[in-house]
């Protein structure tokens, strides 16, 4: 089947240029650092020795959803960075390149092509995800206290909702415009709008994709699911089918010179 | 019976109608070259052909298929600079390219080893084409448009950015091409064309302005021009070549002499005779005119 064919293809590249040995990686670093750093820092201010003599020094130990928040908020922040990087070429690059004109002179579906490609990347992101969350699950545990790992699996299923509409709209500002810097400058641009106008009007905005982490944060707390966040998790999702279908269409009404 | 038939044919961008207009057939089994200066819209109409862009109006049919709109599947199509996936070698991209075409992984394999053998790159086939040269990755766009067994295959500028070896590979490989389909290549090299193809395709400006086999465009041409050079200049020799019969007219340029003639075969025999009898050491013969550079100066000054 070609839809097969193009996401083996796209494996493949992400295997070849290291994509899927680093981004894990550095997911997985990114969820664990502050955990680590945390844990240790009285030991850290006391070796560095800046402290006078019968300084009380006394940092609370954050709770084991506290913890496990932290690396949701670097995920959020450095982890939508780097999706939007490894992204920001996949279509635009074979453009640019010229190789997109070979693919496109074989009877490929634009369907195929752009859903192919998206899920290449929402994979190495469902992983990523993972593997970092994971950690981190094990690092709260092993430092902080326990926290249930259902409980990690399903924050970590809503949150890749979030994560799934940061990679729909960079494949969307794929099939717009031709600069890899440009697509990544204006999908990171997006995402910040979008959680701005969250945070200002979130009164009203109770459904916005922006909004999961905030439910998180309530779900590791309380260990509660609440409505909204399934509300905020279906529109991240519809959202991203937009974003596609609209990359599909553009794609195709796009003459290349 | 055409394989494919081009009837007006038109592509609009910014109200500048890159291609204007444009009606023609295509035979199975031949070689036709499509001729223009650059900018004339040759790579426009080439990428409608290859079904990628949309025509502003007018039709492209196959006879193969008059009712789905999608012709790729019969259609290999070369672009000007074809650029590869640097991560993956010759082989892998043609499985890729086959498997996207809808070939199976059996029946690709199988044609990719023959058309890496085609286009001398069997052994180059393992390698990852970034380390591959110009020439060898002009012959494997040759292999990757070849591998669903197009019955057209268009190739855009297929020899211009290659030495004068690649050319000749190239060249050589075009000829065999035509034996099992029809070949459609765009040109701003007259020779090229002429080597190949037999019939022409010229443009100019978005309009085709002529059309046919070459024999036929040629033979439409009034008079000849004869080119000659001497190692040593007989004596006198401007007079005594104007002096031949059906000859209009004389110029010479640096030694050499632009000979026009309304006979050419007349004329051909009396220079030959002349020079045996009075020993003019020729060091060039040449017919120059109704050669493709002189129609197409013509065409496009018109």
């Amino acid at each position: 089947m070609q839809w097969t064919v193009i996401l083996k293809k796209e494996l493949t590249e992400n295997w070849r240029n290291f994509k899927w040995l680093w981004v894990p990686i550095v997911f997985i670093l990114i969820s664990i650092m502050d955990l680590i750093s945390t844990y240790y820092m009285p030991i850290i201010i006391e070796s560095a020795g800046g402290l006078p003599d019968g300084t009380v020094i006394d940092i609370p130990m954050p709770s084991p959803s506290e913890a496990m928040l932290m690396s949701f908020s670097q995920l959020n922040m450095i982890g939508i960075l780097i999706l939007t990087v490894i992204s920001m070429g996949t279509i635009s690059g074979e453009i640019k390149s010229g190789v997109y004109e070979l693919i496109l002179a074989k009877p490929v579906k634009y369907t195929n092509y752009v859903t192919g490609k998206f899920f290449s990347y929402w994979l190495l992101m469902m992983v990523s995800l993972l593997l970092g969350l994971l950690a981190s699950w094990y690092y709260t545990n092993l430092l902080f206290g326990e926290l249930a790992l259902s409980q990690m699996f399903i924050a970590a299923l809503f949150y890749a909702c979030w994560l799934t509409l940061v990679i729909a709209i960079v494949i969307l500002y794929n099939t717009w415009f031709k600069s890899p810097g440009l697509i990544a400058f204006l999908s990171i641009i997006t995402v910040i709008i979008l959680t701005v106008m969250t945070n200002i009007f979130g009164h009203v905005l109770g459904w916005s994709p922006a909004k999961i982490t905030e439910y998180i944060s309530i779900y590791l707390h309380t260990g509660d699911l609440d409505i909204e966040i399934w509300f905020s998790a279906i529109v991240a999702l519809l959202l991203s089918l937009a974003c596609i279908l609209f990359a599909i269409v553009s794609l195709r009404n796009r003459a290349i010179d | 019976m055409e394989l494919v038939s081009v009837k007006d044919l038109t592509k609009t961008y910014s109200k500048h109608n890159v291609v204007d207009h444009v009606s023609f057939d295509l035979h199975p089994g031949k070689c036709v070259a499509l001729l223009g200066p650059n900018g004339a819209g040759k790579t426009t109409t080439l990428r409608m052909l290859a079904g990628f862009i949309q025509p502003t109006s007018g039709t492209i049919s196959f006879n193969e298929d008059t009712l789905s709109k999608d012709f790729r599947k019969y259609v290999g199509y070369l672009p000007q600079h074809p650029s590869f996936y640097p991560w993956i070698s010759g082989e892998e991209f043609l499985h890729y390219a086959g498997q996207l075409a809808g070939l199976t992984k059996h029946e690709v394999s199988d044609r990719s080893e023959k058309l890496l053998q085609l286009v001398h790159l069997t052994d180059a086939g393992k390698k990852r084409i970034g380390k591959y040269s110009g020439g060898m990755k002009q012959r494997l766009g040759i292999a990757q448009a070849l591998i669903h067994q197009p019955k057209l295959i268009m190739l855009d500028e297929p020899v211009s950015s290659l030495d004068p070896i690649g050319r000749r590979e190239v060249l050589n490989l075009i000829r065999e091409l035509k034996k099992d389909a029809t070949v459609l290549f765009s040109t701003h090299i007259l020779n090229d064309a002429e080597e190949v193809s037999e019939e022409i395709l010229l443009m100019n400006d978005g309009k085709l302005i002529e059309q046919g086999p070459i024999s036929e465009i040629r033979g439409m041409q009034q008079t000849v021009t004869i080119r000659l050079a001497f190692e040593k200049e007989p004596k006198f020799i401007h007079e005594k070549l104007k002096e031949i019969d059906s000859v209009y007219q004389v110029t010479e340029q640096n030694g050499t002499f632009d000979v026009s003639v309304h006979d050419l075969n007349a004329a051909r025999d009396t220079i030959f005779s002349r020079v045996q009898e009075e020993g003019w050491e020729l060091s060039l013969f040449e017919i120059t005119s109704g050669t493709l550079e002189d129609i197409f100066m013509k065409a496009v000054n018109k």
